[in-house]
């Protein structure tokens, strides 16, 4: 039998087939007699409903709410916590807030009644920005304060001391906007039942966290409910919790209708109604001492979280653990508040809270060395953590570093030094550097403490099911997880099958997100395959695991103090840009990365994965901009919120240093939201250096460079 | 629910009927009226009106050289046909290759682009610098009308009731400068942010023909005859001292609402960058 | 006035009777299920439900059926198991052209529309022909080049 090896670059298990058309992606299904759903949304930010005028509605047609909710379940959607509700109630809280299912089985007929329910509501003022949450516009929406949550962590001597011992205090605001997802696979499921189940097909990243959500709705346990996920057609976060709020109103409808309905948004819809990530603003103050080098840096980060928690406080918390980005300061206090406004509920995407502090670390340091003169790589460089360093959870870094291996990298194919001096100060060139990490898997002990991951292999005959819930979603980790289990048993690729998952089949590996599955679940898959190669001749029989956390790497989540991740990746990113000095626009002319992502599984899907999260990221710095007006999403469409074509971006350089994580499989690290975490603030440092301007807010388009160029 | 009826007509007889009859809108390509009328997966769009899809009229269809030198191009050419074609001047070329993507491309048409007069649409902006005119028929027989004078505002046109665009005539010219821009919100597919055309004749050290026009930078696009006479009938050597007056002529011809100080600085940056061409005497053709 | 629209899709007649304004990506996926073509933002502006009609990519999201009176309508199924089509595929198999999916089938014909007539692209080339197609996973650089490698492989066979 053909081994596979770790090194050999395998062709992906599912190309070919979405290549073809022939994969099926939610949208894609439908089912005998089934009916379609139409959501009946709130078209104001804040108010009251007063009351609800639905048509009269045709045999055959629902309107499905908070009413059809029977006695023994409640109006809720368990995410992180249960504040979301399924169907409001009563109030309304965001533009888009979920009110009501039209469901039936004509589309036409639908469309009319939605175009003519009409709802009236007293309305009240929104808040919709992070500014008019802590004003208390309108009056609090959450608390007294409209602090949904908050932390802090502080390391070294006390911010207080430190500011007084200084020569000067460096201070600045930097801010970022929303961003959407943009899967080109909009949202939605469809809701059946079989034998006496209910059974929901879903475009989704985490079906057991479907399951959990919805099952309290009907007063039911997860298990009695069926997740079986579709073909995923990209997600990024977008699908993480946010299909629980397709999936909890249908279930409640099919609980009265018992006939299948499919929900599928258009793409309008995808873009107006659902989460987004979550705008930030960060104020640094810095204590610099004569010659610029930094004595302490304290950090208030607030996050726009809308209306609901959902995944804000984690969010929030990664953010707050990357906010001294890949750098060993003397001291640090950094405090994170999570805000709630009148906006749709802000939730994970891609770098999960970690983007947002790391551009502002980045561009602030940028800022920094400008002041007194220096390089930006070699001032920042000066700081990078090394093994042992104190992190800002005063826990450590276990792990070797290799930043100066990887700029040296960067700096050399992209001729970095010569560029930075040559191309002067607003001459209309520009080149940038960044750099950024990320935490691998949940925080801390989180994946011991709250996941408890469980995975499984059953060997039937020649051939070896995977049984995980992990799920594919494009990022590859259906061909990487059959990799990893292929090397570990000494058996060829082909002979290994990995559908998509369905709860009632599987166990729960834990959710598709924050840069786990290679590293947690790939790991406990790898241990799974090396008991079974060891008991191959046994016949037909199944090896099943849960996750270890290694020893000696304590956490304590109540003071957020310890070993906050145990495997970071980190990354370098050079970025060369022209700008156009009659109109602003930006060329970008070379790109080149770095990165340390442990061991890499695949080195095909490795490279797609990087070029992918480096050009999202690249989109967040430079066009994608979304803007709400009075809670209301000004961009609608996919011509007015633009995110980058083939011909935005030239072909990119990329590089990896080997970094085996020894507790990974094979010793590969999580990588998935580490490439997007760095290279917008190489490009904003690379257009600042062009046009001599300072940039403190993302994105970037023309309008505000020619803004940012009235201030020099 | 009473939906409105949508026809293909087979000839432009029928065409013109349905036009008189029941008002009904042409839809050429579609990629205008389709998408305003978008109501969801599954569904067909509707405009409130009847639409009849004349897309296959070969009346309005092809790119023909008229004696005089005029280029009339028939109101179903599509954007990728007016790129490709030679004998269109070099500035509707310019602005039909930079609409949307290969797809929109092969579907958008000149008589959609002009009937549906969006401040950002692509095609009028360098027909309307052309002096273009805009031929319309009915039972009654054609008008021609120029382009300026067509589109009269954002989605407004002179067209009546029971007229289609029949094709769009583009007198010749033979500019010793000229100069094209469209700035998008990114490289590719991009709806126009902003463009700018310009074009001059310099003989003999005077400045014989000078016109600009604006897109998307008000409610139609924005020619300033006042501006452009600033500099017709000028010696090259006197526009260095006429370039403020005419910066701010032109500022003030274009929409104070339309334009944040983003464009209005990109298009004087323009203006001028043109200017500058013919004032150094720079080789003649186009201006980067 | 024309009550029917016949016209070919996959070299299969078919004629619809019903109104004119129907999306042809609906007739596509819904009457003739025809799933290859997908549908992403319902306006033209992500590709993903192209199509080649009469030879010419289009977006059939915003394709009247009325418009398509007469006209050869090629989807991915119709291109799938011809030498070009699994040129095409197997080149975006092996050059890691694919994560999610969702934009490839899309992808595929603008790749087919590309080396139909021009067998011999350049990465510019490539880069403008699918200028129309939003991939959000990508970054577009293992898509080009595996367009670019379909063209070398297929090599004569683009030229026929």
């Amino acid at each position: 039998m053909p081994l596979t090896s770790i090194d050999d670059r395998v062709v992906r298990v599912d190309a070919e087939a979405k290549a073809r058309g022939e994969a099926m992606y939610v949208a894609d299904y439908s089912f005998p007699d089934m009916l379609y759903a139409y959501m009946v949304r709130s078209s104001v930010p804040r108010g009251r409903i007063l009351d609800i005028h639905v048509p009269q509605l045709p045999d055959g047609y629902y309107f499905i709410s908070a009413k059809d909710i029977p006695e023994n379940g409640r109006n809720e959607l368990w995410m992180i916590q249960k504040d979301w509700r399924c169907f409001a109630d009563g109030d309304v809280r965001y533009v888009g807030e979920t009110i009501g299912l039209l469901v039936g089985p004509d589309r036409n007929i639908l469309k009319y009644l939605l175009d003519n329910t009409k709802i009236d509501y007293e309305e009240e003022t929104p808040a919709v920005t992070i500014d008019d949450a802590i004003a208390l516009k309108g009056g609090p929406i959450y608390g007294e304060d409209n602090i949904l949550c908050s932390l802090y962590c502080e390391k070294g001597r006390p911010m207080q001391e430190i500011f007084n011992e200084a020569d000067s205090v460096f201070t600045e605001t930097l801010e970022t906007g929303f961003q959407e997802h943009v899967h080109l696979d909009t949202n939605g499921a469809i809701i059946t039942e079989e034998d006496g189940k209910y059974v929901i097909y879903v475009s989704a990243q985490c079906p057991f966290y479907v399951r959990k959500s919805v099952a309290g709705l009907l007063g039911l346990n997860p298990e009695d409910i069926v997740i079986r996920q579709v073909t995923t057609g990209g997600a990024f976060g977008g699908k993480e919790h946010f299909p629980d709020v397709l999936c909890g109103p249908l279930l409640v409808a099919e609980s009265v209708i018992h006939k299948p309905i499919k929900l599928v948004f258009d793409r309008t819809e995808d873009m107006l109604y659902s989460v987004k990530r979550h705008p930030s603003k960060i104020t640094f103050r810095t204590a610099l001492d004569k010659e610029g080098s930094i004595l302490g840096i304290e950090g208030t980060i607030y996050y726009n979280c809308g209306a609901y928690l959902s995944s804000s406080y984690v969010v929030l918390q990664r953010g707050v653990f990357h906010a001294n980005g890949v750098y060993d300061f003397p001291a640090t206090y950094l405090k994170g508040m999570g805000v709630a406004t009148n906006t749709f509920p802000s939730d994970a995407f891609r770098g999960f809270g970690a983007p947002q502090t790391l551009f502002a670390i980045e561009t602030h340091l940028d800022h920094i060395a400008r002041k007194f003169g220096f390089d930006p790589a070699e001032y920042k460089s000066r700081y990078f953590i090394k093994k042992g360093g104190e992190t800002v959870t005063n826990g450590h870094i276990v792990e070797d570093v290799k930043l100066p291996e990887m700029l040296k990298q960067i700096a050399d194919a992209s001729d970095y030094y010569r560029k930075a001096a040559e191309y002067g100060i607003g001459s209309g060139k520009g080149i940038g550097v960044s750099f950024y990490n990320h935490g691998g898997a949940f925080t801390g002990n989180g994946e011991q403490a709250i996941i408890k991951a469980h995975a499984r292999l059953v060997k039937t005959g020649e051939r070896v099911l995977i049984e995980v819930g992990s799920t594919e979603m494009g990022q590859g980790f259906q061909t990487a997880l059959r990799k990893i289990a292929a090397n570990a048993l000494g058996i060829d690729i082909e002979m290994i099958d990995y559908p998509n998952p369905d709860t009632s089949l599987v166990p729960d590996s834990g959710p598709t997100a924050a840069s786990r599955s290679t590293m947690i679940v790939g790991k406990i898959i790898e241990d799974c395959a090396k008991e079974m190669r060891e008991r191959w001749d046994e016949g037909d029989f199944s090896v099943e695991k849960e996750y270890v956390h290694p020893e000696g790497h304590p956490w304590d989540q109540s003071t957020f103090r310890g070993d906050a991740y145990l495997g970071y990746g980190w990354g370098a990113a050079i970025v060369e840009v022209e700008v156009d000095r009659l109109t602003n626009e930006v060329k970008t002319v070379g790109i080149w990365t770095s990165h340390d992502i442990g061991h890499a599984i695949d080195s095909l899907i490795v490279h797609g994965q990087v070029n992918g999260g480096v050009i999202q990221s690249l989109g967040y710095a430079s066009m994608e901009k979304m803007e709400n007006r009075n809670g209301h999403f000004r961009q609608e469409s996919m011509s007015d919120y633009v995110v980058p074509t083939s011909m935005d971006f030239p072909k990119q350089e990329w590089f990896l240093v080997d970094n085996p994580y020894q507790w990974g499989p094979q010793g590969a690290k999580g990588m998935g939201e580490l490439v997007f975490n760095g290279a917008d603030a190489a490009y904003v440092d690379a257009v600042e250096r062009a046009l001599g301007i300072t940039v403190t807010k993302i994105p970037i388009p023309g309008e505000d460079i020619e803004e940012a160029l009235e201030n020099v | 629910m009473a939906a409105v009826r949508n026809y293909v007509p087979e000839t432009l007889d029928e065409a013109l009927l349905l036009r008189k009859a029941e008002g009904a809108v042409p839809l050429a390509g579609g990629t205008d009226i389709m998408v305003q009328g978008k109501r969801g997966i599954g569904l067909s769009p509707e405009i409130g009106k009847p639409v009849m899809v004349i897309s296959s009229l070969k009346e309005l269809k092809g790119i023909t050289m008229l004696p005089d030198g005029s280029v009339e191009i028939g109101a179903l050419t599509t954007a990728a046909e007016i790129a490709e074609s030679l004998i269109v001047p070099w500035h509707v070329r310019m602005a039909a290759s930079g609409m949307g993507a290969v797809a929109l491309r092969n579907i958008a048409t000149i008589g959609g682009n002009i009937g549906n007069a969006s401040p950002k649409g692509d095609l009028p902006q360098p027909l309307i610098l052309l002096d273009a005119e805009v031929v319309l028929i009915s039972f009654d027989g054609e008008r021609r009308v120029l382009l300026d004078a067509f589109i009269q505002g954002s989605k407004k046109t002179d067209l009546h009731d029971d007229e289609i665009i029949k094709s769009v005539v583009i007198p010749p010219h033979d500019f010793t400068y000229s100069y094209y821009r469209k700035i998008g919100m990114r490289k590719a597919n991009a709806i126009s942010k902003l463009s700018l055309s310009a074009a001059a004749v310099v003989k003999d050290g005077l400045v014989v023909d000078f016109r600009a026009s604006s897109g998307a930078a008000g409610p139609k696009v924005i020619r300033s005859r006042e501006a452009e006479s600033m500099i017709i009938r000028r010696p090259v050597e006197d526009i260095p001292e006429i370039v403020p007056d005419f910066l701010e002529a032109w500022d003030h011809a274009i929409s104070p609402h339309a334009m944040p100080k983003y464009r209005r600085n990109s298009t004087a940056r323009m203006l001028t960058r043109f200017l500058e061409a013919i004032v150094n005497e720079e080789e003649p053709g186009i201006v980067e | 006035m024309y009550k029917e629209i016949e016209f070919r899709v996959n070299g299969n007649k078919v004629v619809y009777s019903g109104n004119p304004l129907t999306r042809l990506v609906d007739v596509l996926r819904e009457d003739l299920k025809l799933i290859g073509v997908k549908e992403g933002c319902g306006e033209g502006e992500c590709g993903a439900c192209s199509v080649i009609k009469d030879g010419k990519l289009v977006t059939s999201c915003i394709i009247p059926v009325g418009a398509c009176l007469g006209s050869d309508i090629l989807t991915i199924e119709g291109i799938r198991d011809t030498e070009k089509g699994k040129c095409l595929i197997t080149a975006f198999r092996d050059g890691g052209a694919v994560q999610c999916g969702f934009c490839i089938p899309g992808m595929v014909m603008a790749a087919y529309a590309l080396l139909e007539s021009n067998p011999n692209p350049t990465e510019r080339d490539v880069r403008i022909a699918i200028s129309g197609n939003i991939c959000r996973c990508t970054g577009y650089d293992l898509i080009v080049e595996s367009i670019l490698l379909a063209a070398s492989r297929g090599g004569e066979l683009w030229q026929q």
